[in-house]
């Protein structure tokens, strides 16, 4: 079995605010195999988006704080890392996309200026001129590694290259210059830029949102990161844009090797891009599984209505079947079930017992990821319509 | 979208046209303020002075209001702007004196910039805490405390425990060079001087570090009510996703955008900092226009009504000019902002 | 409907109650302001009713203190005299209290007064901005104007209008008072402007309500809130500034029968030296101190919690954007009376 990229084991986050504690995220463990591409789905105010952030440690950290748990990142576990080592983590590790376009990219940098940046950081940390995040399963190394600086009798061995020393050192200088524009050129390419010379110079407020976005997608995939959190990319844009930037997201999914955590509210965008599904209810994963299985055959209430909500133009029951009631106040949860209050087989147990977290309900033969689904009566969930 | 040079020039151009009502306006109030609205001011402002100086001052008063306007008008453009009560004329004495005082506010407003701003994004970093808490005490204390309070605490109590001299430009009173630009330091520097320099850099210290704590205030707390707007958002958080270090992520990609907010208390801040000056200058005998408006307004000397109205106008034209530098400053730091 | 709106201002008086003490616990500091405020005004308020209670010798009253040594004036502080005693043997801790309701009265009152002046102005300015109506033609004269006063550091235009009208305490408030307004003009056509505009607003324009009533009703509340927490935190300002023009020699004569802080320390550093006899001026000097940072604490802690910038930070730091609807922010919960409002709005009409 291949490791994991990212494994979250039992994560819980908080907030603590001057009105009560919010339990954001309880209790979720979640796996991402190299290469897959696993989507989270749930409502607003869920909890996915303080998991995509507490995945890097981008949290405020106070007034969040991650109460229990481990996030282990190509072996190593995230949580203990001290605020000063993390930048080291995110810049050659964990690449992520924000949901809002507007204010994703700095208003006062020239594009090129902003990706050059996320590249030359990386060249930085390829050099040994910066601390680097090393993958694998060794421990992290908390210390900075020592500067590889050539030594005199490497320097003296080079050949020398016609010209004096000076403009040996503008060559390198002006060669280097050139080398990083290119670099950032390939980028925007590989987001489907048309005309990547002129974007170059050009601020973020000239630009349109869905541009905006894949640049932001440029930036992000130029760090060359194992891991690329995608937070909502789509939310936020014009219909049409979205679906360009949905089949930017899907084309780039085949070429780049990352694995991808795609977070959405839209289930039909998940169900296009992402390998394997995550259901968030209330701060809690109720239901993890292939994405095609879930669809199919749903085993959490939650899911099922969730489902059964989506708008299609073949169904014409009308009026539009929605969940009863809402989503609990996060710093009130129901006691045993979070879901109990809405669910239409809830029973008493439900009420005092929380659901087993994730019971393997089935695995398919052959696939990969196995079918949990975090209800007492999981089995018992009828079929969809 | 217009912003190469000769878009800027334009911008500033426009800028400095926009500035002439309100020129038009200072002088007028200062019109009204000089000679509408006090009731028989002659001997009261000239009480030591000859007759034939009162008898100017009643004659020009019996003339018709416009009439009165247009001589001030004129007489302050071509550069007279009246004299002592004994005769001597103020235009070369505020030119002469103008560029020390110029001196101390730079030097203020750069101990501002370097120590009041980092300030303000300490305090945003960390809001809510006791390094903010501190911040809050430290501006508001200068807030609080009256520049001659200062000044003569500086002066008198902190002069000998910290070993900086509180008083004049140079030890001595006659430098051995020439005095150029009558900026002491820029002097000594000019004349290649390094003793004088570093002296005349020592003598600057406390008098600038004093303007600068007591009116910190507004640029700190700008910034940082700038940086807690800036920070939550996602520029920043995608800031540090490339992997930034936090110094890089606050003071690179946040504060940069915090600035162009900030910037619109440089007016203010320019304000406080010339009123400064008035009582600063006169504690720590320092040689510029503010000393001489305190002297003139009758602190510890014989009145000068005019000497103290061309100081008034001076620094009036001083708020103007850095109101204009802010609005450029905007201007070229927000790329927002279409300059035609 | 009657008992509806009684219970409506219930709710209210006790959603302000409940935010004034999210306020306080949310920043110390701000408490401390406010303590320190009810504690200077509660002085104040004694030492001009029933000064006989705290003060304990009149200004100018012989202190007594030679009786036990002749020769001896200028006392340190000591037991008898907390604060020491003058050249003239007065004692300096009567005075200084004695001067605190006057200086309070001149901080409050200036600010005060300028509030309401520089308010009625702005409002003019921020409500009948149409340009091409006789309002537009008025708030245009209004805003050039203030260009105008704004250009002087507000101190040195005080120091030029004294220095040309006359000395003396009237003169000295006339001339702060001169100066001050255009920053509650300012201030209040801001707000103005952005209430506006926003949605109750445009709704309840096109309900129908007056204009008239929609200013009074939507916009002077709205407003009134920052301008009052502005004002807070001005009472100081105008301390600082009043003291400072007394302290260059325009206030009020000292040694005379009306201490003022500004005049004591401008007599006393002018005429003792102040290694030897430092009580003379830190004793005034700290009540002013105190004075103006109580209610600097007290307005910045607030104007903290009520401008939207930092509100909408502080308020997303210490919530996070990811949390629901439901989770108030940390301090203050603006906004809703106005929806009340809308809803009675809607009601009457």
């Amino acid at each position: 079995m291949t490791t994991p990229v990212l494994s979250v084991e039992n994560l819980s986050v908080d907030y603590e605010v001057g009105a009560g504690v919010f339990h954001a995220v309880s209790d979720i463990s979640l796996v991402i195999p190299p290469g897959r591409v696993v989507g989270i789905v749930g409502e607003t105010g869920c909890g996915k988006s303080t998991l995509a952030q507490a995945i890097p440690r981008l949290l405020p950290e106070p007034p969040a704080r991650i109460r229990s748990g481990k996030v282990i990142f190509q072996g190593t576990d995230l949580v203990p890392v001290p605020k000063a080592k993390l930048p080291m983590v995110r810049g050659t590790g964990i690449g992520m996309i924000f949901q809002e376009p507007l204010n994703s990219l700095n208003p006062a940098f020239r594009i090129y200026d902003q990706i050059a940046e996320a590249v030359q950081m990386r060249h930085w940390r390829e050099d040994g001129i910066l601390p680097s995040f090393h993958p694998g399963p060794a421990p992290f190394d908390y210390s900075r590694r020592p500067i590889t600086m050539p030594s005199t009798a490497d320097v003296l061995s080079r050949p020398v290259m016609p010209g004096t020393a000076k403009d040996v050192m503008a060559a390198r200088r002006v060669r280097t210059r050139t080398d990083l524009r290119d670099e950032v050129l390939d980028y925007l390419r590989l987001v489907r830029i048309n005309d990547p010379e002129t974007i170059l110079s050009l601020y973020p407020h000239e630009l349109s949102g869905g541009m905006r976005q894949r640049i932001m997608i440029a930036m992000a995939l130029s760090a060359k990161p194992a891991l690329l959190i995608a937070d909502e990319p789509t939310s936020a844009l014009d219909v049409t844009i979205q679906a360009q930037v949905l089949t930017l997201m899907k084309e780039l999914i085949d070429e780049v090797s990352a694995s991808i955590l795609y977070i959405s509210h839209d289930l039909g965008v998940v169900a296009e891009t992402a390998d394997d599904l995550g259901v968030m209810y209330a701060g809690r994963l109720v239901e993890f599984g292939p994405v095609a299985e879930i669809f199919q055959t749903p085993r959490h209430p939650y899911t099922k209505s969730l489902l059964r909500s989506i708008p299609t133009r073949y169904k014409s029951d009308w009026p539009m079947p929605t969940i009863p009631g809402s989503v609990p106040n996060l710093s009130q949860l129901p006691a045993g079930c979070r879901f109990h209050p809405r669910c239409s087989l809830a029973r008493p147990v439900c009420t005092q017992e929380p659901p087993p977290a994730l019971r393997v309900i089935e695995t398919t033969v052959g696939a990969t990821t196995s079918h949990h689904a975090a209800c007492h009566y999981a089995e018992e969930v009828p079929g969809l319509p | 979208m217009g912003r190469n040079l000769e878009d800027l020039l334009i911008f500033i151009g426009k800028r400095f046209l926009q500035l002439l009502p309100v020129l038009f306006g200072i002088i007028l109030l200062m019109f009204l303020v000089t000679h509408v609205f006090p009731l028989n001011p002659c001997p009261r402002w000239y009480p030591k002075a000859s007759q034939q100086v009162l008898a100017n001052c009643e004659a020009q008063f019996s003339q018709p209001v416009l009439t009165q306007f247009w001589t001030y008008f004129t007489k302050l453009l071509a550069g007279n702007w009246g004299a002592s009560q004994f005769g001597q004329p103020v235009y070369p004495v505020i030119t002469e004196r103008f560029p020390a005082t110029l001196e101390l506010v730079l030097a203020s407003m750069f101990l501002m910039i370097f120590i009041g701003i980092p300030l303000g994004v300490i305090g945003a970093q960390y809001a809510g805490r006791w390094a903010d808490h501190l911040v809050r005490v430290l501006y508001l204390s200068g807030w609080s405390i009256p520049t001659y309070v200062g000044a003569i605490v500086a002066a008198v109590f902190l002069a000998p425990v910290v070993g900086l001299p509180a008083g004049h430009e140079y030890s001595t009173t006659s430098p051995p060079f020439a005095q150029v630009t009558h900026m002491s330091v820029v002097d000594a520097i000019l004349a290649g001087n390094f003793p004088y320099t570093v002296d005349a850099l020592e003598h600057l210290i406390l008098p600038a570090g004093v303007l600068a704590f007591i009116e910190m205030g507004n640029a700190t707390r700008m910034t940082r009510s700038a940086m807690l707007e800036v920070m939550p958002l996602e520029y920043v958080k995608s800031a540090r996703m490339k992997g930034l270090s936090n110094f890089i992520v606050m003071y690179k990609h946040a504060l940069r955008n915090a600035l162009i907010t900030a910037t619109t208390v440089l007016g203010v801040t320019a304000g406080g900092l010339l009123a400064g000056t008035v009582v600063i200058e006169e504690v720590f005998s320092w040689p510029g226009i503010g000393a001489y408006a305190f002297a003139a307004l009758g602190g510890g000397g014989e009145p000068n009504f005019d000497g103290a109205i061309a100081v008034v106008i001076v620094f009036a034209l001083g708020v103007v000019i850095a109101n204009l530098i802010a609005d450029i400053l905007y201007g070229v730091l927000d790329p927002r902002v279409d300059w035609r | 409907m009657l008992p509806t709106r009684s219970t409506n201002v219930a709710s209210r008086v006790g959603r302000s109650f409940l935010a004034f003490f999210r306020i306080m616990r949310a920043n110390p500091l701000t408490f401390a302001g406010f303590i320190l405020v009810t504690i200077i005004l509660v002085l104040a308020a004694l030492v001009a009713l029933v000064p006989s209670l705290i003060i304990p010798y009149g200004a100018t009253q012989d202190t007594g203190a030679h009786e036990v040594a002749p020769t001896l004036f200028r006392w340190p502080p000591s037991l008898a005299h907390p604060f020491g005693t003058d050249q003239a043997n007065i004692d300096l801790f009567s005075a200084v209290l004695r001067a605190l309701p006057l200086d309070l009265a001149i901080g409050i009152g200036i600010a005060g007064i300028a509030l309401v002046a520089g308010g009625i102005l702005g409002l003019i300015a921020g409500f009948w901005d149409q340009p091409g109506t006789p309002g537009g033609a008025v708030s245009v004269v209004i805003l050039r104007t203030t260009d105008v006063f704004l250009a002087f550091p507000s101190l040195v235009l005080a120091l030029a209008i004294v220095a040309s009208i006359g000395r003396g305490i009237w003169a000295a408030i006339l001339a702060i008072l001169i100066t001050w307004w255009p920053y509650y003009v300012r201030l209040v056509r801001g707000e103005t402007l952005a209430v506006k505009h926003l949605p109750y607003v445009t709704a309840a324009r096109a309900a129908g309500v007056r204009e008239t009533r929609i200013l009074t009703r939507h916009i002077l509340r709205n407003v009134l809130e920052p301008v009052i927490v502005y004002f807070t935190l001005d009472i100081g300002t105008v301390l600082v500034t009043f003291s400072t023009i007394s302290f260059i020699g325009a206030g009020i004569p000292w040694p005379g029968p009306t201490p003022e802080w500004g005049s004591m320390m401008s007599f006393y550093q002018g005429n003792y030296p102040l290694e030897q006899f430092w009580w003379f001026i830190t004793f005034p000097a700290i009540a002013i101190f105190v004075t103006a940072l109580a209610f600097s604490l007290l307005g910045d802690g607030l104007r903290d919690v009520l401008d939207p910038r930092t509100r909408r930070a502080l308020a997303e730091s210490s919530s996070a954007s990811t949390l629901p609807q439901e989770a108030p922010p940390t301090a203050a919960t603006p906004t809703t009376p106005e929806q009340e409002e809308e809803a009675e709005e809607a009601d009457e009409s």
